[in-house]
């Protein structure tokens, strides 16, 4: 047991590091494809340049008419050249996108792996209380879903309890019996105490029993209330 | 008085090599954007295609063209023939 309990904890180590790992490989990947998108495409005066050199290569292109000609084809290439920075930039855009959503859907993997992990945990404890409200009036105490009707005694100690688990307090049996008959803690016994959580133990134990095994179905009988795949005689 | 001669033609030849007119044709460019001229430019110096491209810089610099290259000197006659390619850059600079 204590095996797989190391080896877990040394799963989910090792699971933080690939998921930043990854998260930071993608960046790394989309971030190196930018630049060298950035940096591979003509500038402007890629066209003008080479334009230029014909001008300068051919002695003949003397005539106005060829001048004024080289002139138009540069400006056409610029032309061109503008066009390819609005597609690198929308490119760039499109890249940006890219990497939100790659990191998203780590992201969100590894989220489900975690629920996934958290919510066999939950299967495997039983029950897990998510709320515990109390209901001084009805005498209701409400664990979760369930609803507990306890005697008027039992709900004072188990008010008294949590308001002791809000201040992080542990109390004795004498203090107990102490906030709840209003005497002094040194004028009270420890298991008047004691009696007192035995009997919300019993009552609240009893009651939680019968709605999570063993069910009592009116003028009917009595009935495990689980799955029948889940039992195994050994 | 032969000296005398021999002076004056020594004087009259210098004065004919300097009175010799030199033109050069060049070719120029301006950047962003960008602007070519082919041009006709009388010398002023030495009548050679180094001393040409030495004089067109500083002169096209001013006027904000830049000198690419000089392709040959040559006298009147050559720059007629050349009027015509040069078109509105004929001895403009």
């Amino acid at each position: 047991m204590r095996e797989i309990t190391t080896s877990a904890t040394e799963t989910r180590q090792t699971g933080t590091r690939v998921v930043v790992a990854g998260i930071a490989s993608i960046v790394l990947i989309l971030g190196i494809a930018a630049i060298l998108l950035f940096m591979n495409l003509p500038d402007a005066n890629a066209f003008n340049a080479r334009v230029e050199r014909i001008f300068v290569e051919n002695s003949n292109l003397t005539s106005q008419a060829e001048v004024k000609l080289l002139e138009i084809l540069a400006q056409s290439g610029t032309a061109f050249s503008e066009t390819l920075t609005s597609y690198r930039f929308v490119i760039f855009v499109l890249l940006v996108f890219a990497t939100a959503l790659l990191v998203a859907a780590v992201a969100f993997l590894v989220m489900l792996i975690a629920l996934n992990r958290r919510m066999s945990r939950i299967e495997q404890k039983g029950i897990e209380v998510n709320s515990l409200m109390i209901a001084r009036e009805q005498n209701l105490v409400y664990l979760n879903n369930f609803e507990f009707k306890l005697t008027a005694a039992a709900i004072e100690t188990l008010s008294v309890l949590a308001e002791a688990r809000l201040d992080d307090e542990v109390m004795s049996g004498a203090e107990i019996e102490a906030v709840i008959s209003g005497r002094d803690a040194s004028d009270c016994e420890e298991a008047a105490g004691a009696t007192r959580i035995k009997r919300l133990r019993d009552s609240l134990g009893n009651q939680m029993i019968s709605e999570l095994l063993v069910k009592n179905i009116a003028r009917q009988g009595y009935m495990l209330a689980i799955d029948k795949s889940v039992i195994r005689m050994v | 008085m032969k000296r005398l001669i021999l002076s004056l033609t020594f004087l009259a030849a210098f004065a004919s090599a300097a009175s010799a007119e030199c033109y050069a044709d060049y070719k120029a460019k301006q950047d962003d954007p960008l602007r070519l001229q082919y041009g006709v430019a009388q010398i002023d110096g030495p009548c050679t295609v180094g001393d040409a491209n030495e004089e067109l810089v500083s002169r096209l610099a001013d006027e904000g063209w830049q000198l690419l290259e000089v392709l040959d000197v040559f006298d009147l006659a050559g720059a007629e023939l050349r009027r015509e390619n040069a078109g509105d850059y004929y001895l403009r600079y």
